[in-house]
């Protein structure tokens, strides 16, 4: 007990590492998502190849070698620039790429790409109809997209995208290979000290189960209020 | 009546998919109070050329004038294409359409549907479209209906309410595509009835419909369409009543 008195307070930031890395590549992989949809559904082939090159890589890569990629790459690319910089013009730079950062933009880079599958799939499952009406009755672009298209989108979009969310919640463990102190790895760390690895990692992995319940009936109240009008009977 | 423009006004509409020439140069012009009805067989290119007017579908050459102000083209990668989207927005605003499939937006109640447009395109105050939506769905006999959803009326019940909604946008011309082809034989008594209506009460019209008895009773204009052209065209008694063109004779043959 004594030992869980002492890692307490560790674990609870780890914890809370985990949740800011999760949400913050959860917007960041939305919004990437959202862009990468649109792309493959425009008819520009520019747009639309940059956007099949981006999911193509990141789907077949495996998310550590992204990491590690993404870290150390960068910072060594970075390094390359300011030590070029320095020696051209005597500019004594030096940029650090901070873990927290590179951990939040691989997850969000990675999951972008699955979100954007997601988002395509439910917009041509909207129909055309629907769209058709909100263009003939003179909405601009805009209107469409906000009023018709992606309320509609999101009803087949949610179950995809609680899903993807479950998986990146977890993929957050792998932010530590980066030097980030998540709740993992305060557990890691706790079990080696004391000898009791099924207390710390019991601890984390009902942590992440709790998170995952909440987060499973917040979905599926968004699922409700898209649903609204779809399913028969009273609202 | 001497300087009012003529509500709509197409010339020369040519159109094709592929290979196939779908419409073959056609015009028609919609004057106040007209109601013109368009018939023909599946593939005579009736529901594409109103579709053309609006620009849901986009002609390969032609003119489209609403109000006087006639829509500009340029010629694109793409093809024959509106030059300033802002003016087609502004000239769909002023022609409402009725779907065959009524496309009222299933997430949204009756009454959101009919208030949509009005406060989002024409920016009235969300007040005043809602006393002048209840007035129409009163109208179109679904003011009870007016919170339900799309999904739990009937069809002939939503081709009414999307009646409403097309009137809620006070158009210039209303362009009903096959409105009644959807529903079931006993609920297309309703949407025809509405629809009547409006036509004695003056409004612009352009229907595509295979209904010859309401074509009959009130249109102004009746246009036979064959393969993207005219085959035949003028008043109901003598394009329905006494037709020329033996394609047309043999097109009627089952209504009589």
């Amino acid at each position: 007990m004594t030992d869980l008195m002492q890692y307490g307070p560790r674990l609870f930031e780890g914890a809370m590492l985990t949740i800011a890395v999760a949400l913050l590549s959860l917007l960041l992989s939305l919004l990437l998502g959202l862009l990468t949809a649109s792309a493959k559904m425009s008819r520009n082939r520019l747009i639309h190849g940059i956007a099949t090159l981006y999911t193509t890589i990141i789907r077949g890569v495996p998310d550590l070698v992204m990491m590690f990629l993404l870290f150390f790459g960068a910072q060594i690319g970075l390094n390359m620039i300011t030590d070029l910089l320095y020696e051209l013009y005597g500019w004594d730079l030096y940029i650090e790429i901070n873990s927290f950062v590179a951990g939040v933009v691989t997850i969000g880079l990675i999951f972008g790409a699955y979100m954007g599958e997601t988002f395509r799939g439910a917009f041509l499952a909207v129909d055309r109809g629907q769209i058709e009406a909100g263009r003939a009755y003179g909405m601009n672009h805009g209107q469409v997209f906000r009023r018709i298209r992606f309320p509609q989108m999101m009803r087949h979009a949610l179950p995809g995208l609680s899903n993807n969310w479950m998986v990146l919640l977890k993929t957050t463990a792998l932010v530590s290979v980066i030097g980030l102190t998540d709740m993992v790895r305060v557990a890691e760390e706790a079990s080696k000290q004391t000898d009791q690895p099924f207390l710390f990692l019991g601890i984390v992995a009902l942590v992440y189960l709790a998170i995952a319940s909440v987060s499973e009936w917040g979905f599926s109240r968004l699922q409700e209020r898209y649903d609204t009008g779809f399913v028969g009977g009273e609202d | 009546m001497a300087d009012t423009p003529i509500p709509l006004e197409v010339r020369n509409i040519h159109k094709s998919f592929g290979d196939n020439h779908v419409l073959k140069g056609l015009s028609l012009e919609a004057r106040k109070g007209d109601v013109i009805t368009l018939i023909g067989s599946s593939g005579s290119g009736k529901s594409t050329f109103l579709r053309c007017m609006n620009l849901l579908e986009q002609p390969d050459s032609g003119d489209i004038i609403v109000h006087g102000e006639p829509i500009t083209f340029k010629q694109t990668r793409h093809g024959y294409e509106p030059s300033d989207w802002k003016q087609v927005v502004r000239m769909r605003a002023k022609l409402s359409m009725v779907f065959q499939n009524f496309n009222l937006w299933s997430h949204m109640t009756l009454l959101e549907n009919v208030i949509e447009a009005p406060i989002q395109v024409l920016g009235k105050p969300k007040a005043v479209a809602v006393q002048h939506a209840m007035e129409l769905l009163d109208r179109v006999g679904l003011a009870e209906r007016a919170h339900y959803y799309p999904a739990q009326m009937s069809g002939g019940q939503q081709q009414r309410g999307a009646i409403a909604r097309a009137l809620a946008m006070d158009p210039e011309v209303m362009l009903f595509d096959e409105p009644t082809s959807a529903l079931d034989p006993e609920l297309v008594g309703d949407v025809l009835k509405v629809m009547r209506d409006l036509a004695e009460e003056g409004r612009t019209m352009i229907v595509v419909t295979h209904e010859m008895a309401f074509a009959h009773d009130v249109s102004s204009q009746v246009i036979y369409l064959h393969q993207g052209e005219v085959e035949e065209a003028g008043p109901p008694d003598q394009v329905l009543g006494n037709p020329s063109s033996p394609r047309l004779k043999q097109f009627l043959a089952p209504n009589r």
